[in-house]
C-alpha cells in the first residue's frame, strides 16, 4: 500500500513560518510523516496542502495532498470544521462500507465546512472569504436519475471519502461552486460541518412526508437519531419518541427535546412488550417510524409498532440482509422507504440553524485540532460511541 | 362458516333506503363492509378498517350461497356486456388495480411480475390497463408463463427456488425487460421472490409487495434502501369496483381467459372444485355457477 509513495517531511513546511495555514499545528506535528522519505525542500517555498489519508487498515496518515486545477465553476476552499462520520471510522476499522473498498491511499472525511479562498471564472455567487458549508457529492447531471432531481442516486456520483474519491479532511479541497453554501452570520463553520448529517435527518422527513400530523418514533439515539429527531421536530412532528440500548443517549435525546424515552433491548423476544411500552409512551399511533439502526431487531420492532397505512423508513445500515416480519406490515400497507444520502437538503439545513430551529451544537461533544495525534485520537474517541455523539476537527 | 367471497349476482330486493339498485339489476359485489367511524375509513383507506367485516373471513359468513344480504352500495351495477362471471373477477382484479395504484403504474412504468398465478396475471392485466409500456412475469412454472405470454406479457422468465440463482436471474430479467425495472409486483411473497424484486428494481424504484408467502422474510432490505427501492405494502383494495367495471366494459381488460374450471352448486361439485383449484397447475380461476 505504501510503496512508491513519497512523504514530505513536514518540519520544513513548518519552518517555512507560513503558520496562518497551520494555525492548529501543536509541537507533536514534528511527528508527523514518520516512516517516510525525506523530500527536497520546495522550491518556491509554497504552502503544502495537507490531509489526513487513510493509507492501510487502523491507519491514518497526514501527508501531502496535492489540489487538482481550480476549474472554471470551483471554489477553493481552506477547511476549517470537519465531523468525523460512522462511515468515516467504518472505513478506518475495515477499508470498506458496504460494495466501496479502500484499494489505495484515500484523504479521508466528509462533513466539512470552511472559508473560500478563490474561485473559478464562472463563479457569479461567491467571493473570497466566504463562509461555506460543504455538499460532498458530485453527480454526473446527465443520468436520468439526476435529470429526474433524485441525484443523491447517481451511479456515478463522486463523494468524499467514498473510494476511490479523496475526502475533505484537508487544509484545502477544491470543490464544485455550487455545492458550497454561504453561512449566514449567526451560523458557525461547526454547525456548517453539521449540515451534513443534519442532511440525512432532513431527507428521511421528506421522503417520510413528516408534519403536524405525524407523530414520530426514531429507533436509536445516536448521531443520526438525533439529527433525525430535530429535523422531525422542525418539520412539525407532534410527538416524538426515541428508543435506545444505552440510558445515557436517552437522556441526552430527552435533553434535547424527545417527548419520550424507551429504553430497548437487543433481545428479539421483546419485540412485542416494546411495542407496547413505546405506544404507551406515544400517547397515540405511531405514523412514522425512522430505523436509524438498521437491524433486524429494530426494523421488526418498528414494522410492528407503526400502525396500518403508516411508513418505516429505513435511515441506517446496519446489516446486508435482515430477517423482518415484511409480510404482516404489508398487509397493514406499512411501507418501507430507503434513505440514502440527501439532495437539495443545504439551504434548508441552513435556514433551520439561522432561525435557531435546530440546534445542533450541543451534539458536537469533542473538539480535536488537526496533528498526526490528535486525528488517530480524535477517530479513537468517535470509534468508541459512549458518550461521544460528534467529534469534530477545527482547522 | 360459509365460504367464498368473489361473486356476483342479480338483485332480488332492495331496502327501503336504497335509490339506485332494483330488483332484476345484475351486479358485482365488494365483499368488505368497514365501520366509516375509524380514522382510516375517515381517510379513505377503509380496507385498513381494524373492524372490517368481510366475507368468508371468520366469523364472517362468506357468500358461496344462494343468497346473501349486503349492504346496497357495495353492490356495483353491471352494464350489459359485462357477464356475472366477470362481475365475480372483479374481486381478485381490485386486488391488482389497488397494486397498481400505490405503485402509480404508468405509460412510464416499466413493470416485473413476480408469479404468474392468478393475481400474478390479473397484476399483469391491470399494469397493462394503466399503460405500462413493458411487462415482464416470472415463475417457475412453464406453463403457467404460457398463458401469461398469451395473456399479453411482454416477455416471461423461468424462474427457480434456489436464492444462489437470484444474480443470474436478475440478468436474464434485465436482458428480457431490455430497459430498467421501475416497479416489481411480488404476487408470491416469498424471500427468494422479493429478495430477486429489491435486486432487480432499479434505485428510486418500488416493489411491491402483493402476495401473502412467509410471515418473516430474510431479504437485502439494506442494499434496496440504499438505493431508496422502497417497499410497498398491499392489501386487498379500496374504490376500486367501478374502475374494473369499466375497464371491463371498455374490453381493456379481459378477464374471461382467466376461468379455466367450472362447476355447479352440489355437495359432489362443491368438494371438486376446490380440490381443482388447491391443485394448481392448469387451474387458474375455478367458478361456481349458481
Amino acid at each position: 500500500m505504501l510503496k512508491g509513495f513519497n512523504f514530505q517531511v513536514h518540519k520544513i513546511h513548518f519552518f517555512l513560518g507560513k503558520v496562518q495555514l497551520c494555525l492548529c499545528l501543536s509541537n507533536e506535528s514534528k511527528k508527523m510523516g514518520k516512516g517516510g522519505k525525506s523530500h527536497e525542500e520546495t522550491k518556491s517555498g509554497e504552502d503544502e496542502n495537507m490531509a489526513a489519508w487513510l493509507v492501510g487498515l487502523n491507519t491514518l496518515k497526514i501527508q501531502p495532498f496535492k489540489l487538482p486545477p481550480l476549474g472554471p465553476h470551483d471554489a477553493r476552499v481552506r477547511m476549517k470544521a470537519v465531523g468525523i462520520c460512522g462511515s468515516d471510522v467504518h472505513y478506518l476499522k475495515t477499508m470498506r462500507c458496504a460494495d466501496f473498498v479502500v484499494k489505495e491511499p484515500m484523504v479521508i472525511g466528509h462533513e466539512c465546512a470552511g472559508i473560500i479562498e478563490e474561485v473559478g471564472s464562472e463563479v457569479k455567487n461567491l467571493v473570497p472569504g466566504d463562509r461555506v458549508a460543504l455538499e460532498p457529492g458530485i453527480s454526473c447531471w446527465r443520468c436520468d436519475l439526476c435529470k429526474d432531481g433524485r441525484y443523491n442516486l447517481c451511479p456515478e456520483m463522486k463523494f468524499f471519502a467514498t473510494p476511490p474519491v479523496h475526502g475533505s479532511l484537508a487544509h484545502q479541497v477544491v470543490h464544485p461552486a455550487d455545492l458550497c453554501f454561504k453561512l449566514p452570520d449567526n451560523v458557525s463553520l461547526e454547525e456548517g460541518a453539521m449540515c451534513e448529517p443534519l442532511s440525512v435527518g432532513v431527507h428521511a422527513c421528506r421522503r417520510a412526508n413528516i408534519g403536524p400530523e405525524t407523530n414520530v418514533l426514531v429507533m436509536g439515539a445516536g448521531p443520526i437519531g438525533l439529527v433525525t429527531m430535530m429535523a422531525a421536530r422542525a418539520f412539525g412532528a407532534p410527538r416524538i419518541v426515541i428508543v435506545d440500548v444505552d440510558d445515557n443517549r436517552l437522556s441526552v435525546a430527552k435533553n434535547l427535546g424527545a417527548d419520550g424515552i424507551v429504553k430497548v433491548s437487543t433481545d428479539m423476544q421483546d419485540v412485542a412488550e416494546e411495542v407496547e411500552r413505546i405506544c404507551k409512551a406515544m400517547g397515540g399511533g405511531v405514523d412514522v417510524s425512522f430505523d436509524c439502526a438498521g437491524f433486524n431487531k429494530t426494523m421488526s420492532t418498528a414494522l410492528s409498532a407503526t400502525r396500518a397505512g403508516g411508513k418505516v423508513c429505513l435511515v441506517g445500515m446496519g446489516h446486508h440482509e435482515m430477517t423482518v416480519p415484511l409480510t404482516p406490515a404489508a398487509t397493514r400497507e406499512v411501507d418501507v422507504i430507503g434513505i440514502f444520502r440527501y439532495r437539495n437538503t443545504w439551504p434548508l439545513c441552513i435556514e433551520f440553524l439561522r432561525s435557531g430551529k435546530i440546534d445542533v451544537k450541543p451534539l458536537i461533544t469533542h473538539r480535536f485540532g488537526f496533528s498526526q495525534k490528535e486525528v488517530e485520537e480524535a477517530f479513537e474517541t468517535s470509534a468508541g460511541g459512549g458518550s461521544a455523539i460528534k467529534v469534530m476537527f477545527n482547522l | 362458516m360459509v365460504i367464498g367471497h368473489e361473486c356476483a349476482g342479480i338483485i332480488e330486493e332492495t331496502g327501503s333506503e336504497v335509490k339506485d339498485l332494483v330488483p332484476g339489476d345484475r351486479v358485482a359485489l365488494e365483499p368488505g363492509i368497514s365501520c366509516w367511524r375509524c380514522d382510516l375509513c375517515k381517510e379513505g383507506r377503509y380496507n385498513l378498517c381494524p373492524d372490517m367485516k368481510f366475507f368468508g373471513l371468520p366469523p364472517f359468513h362468506g357468500s358461496l350461497a344462494r343468497q346473501i344480504v349486503h349492504p346496497a352500495y357495495l353492490c356495483f351495477k353491471l352494464p350489459d356486456n359485462v357477464s356475472l362471471e366477470e362481475g365475480a373477477l372483479c374481486e381478485p382484479l381490485s386486488v391488482a388495480v389497488h397494486a397498481c395504484r400505490r405503485g402509480n403504474i404508468s405509460p412510464e412504468t416499466n413493470v416485473l411480475v413476480m408469479g404468474a398465478g392468478p393475481i400474478g396475471l390479473v397484476t399483469l392485466l391491470a399494469a397493462r390497463a394503466f399503460g405500462a409500456p413493458r411487462i415482464v412475469n416470472v415463475d417457475v412454472d412453464g406453463n403457467r408463463l404460457s398463458v401469461a405470454k398469451e395473456l399479453g406479457a411482454d416477455g416471461v422468465v423461468q424462474v427457480s427456488t434456489n436464492m444462489q440463482d437470484i444474480p443470474k436471474e436478475v440478468e436474464t430479467i434485465c436482458n428480457v425487460m431490455g430497459a430498467k425495472v421501475d416497479v416489481s409486483f411480488d404476487c408470491a411473497g416469498l424471500s427468494k421472490t422479493m429478495s430477486t424484486a429489491q435486486s432487480v428494481t432499479r434505485a428510486g424504484g418500488k416493489v411491491c409487495l402483493v402476495g401473502l408467502g412467509h410471515n418473516e422474510m430474510t431479504v437485502p432490505l439494506t442494499p434496496a434502501a440504499a438505493r431508496e427501492v422502497d417497499v410497498i405494502g398491499v392489501f386487498r383494495y379500496k374504490n376500486t369496483w367501478p374502475l374494473c367495471i369499466e375497464l371491463l366494459r371498455s374490453g381493456k381488460i379481459d378477464v374471461k381467459p382467466l376461468i379455466t374450471h367450472r362447476f355447479g352448486f352440489s355437495q359432489k361439485e362443491i368438494e371438486e372444485a376446490f380440490e381443482t383449484s388447491a391443485g394448481g397447475g392448469n387451474a387458474i380461476k375455478v367458478m361456481f355457477n349458481l
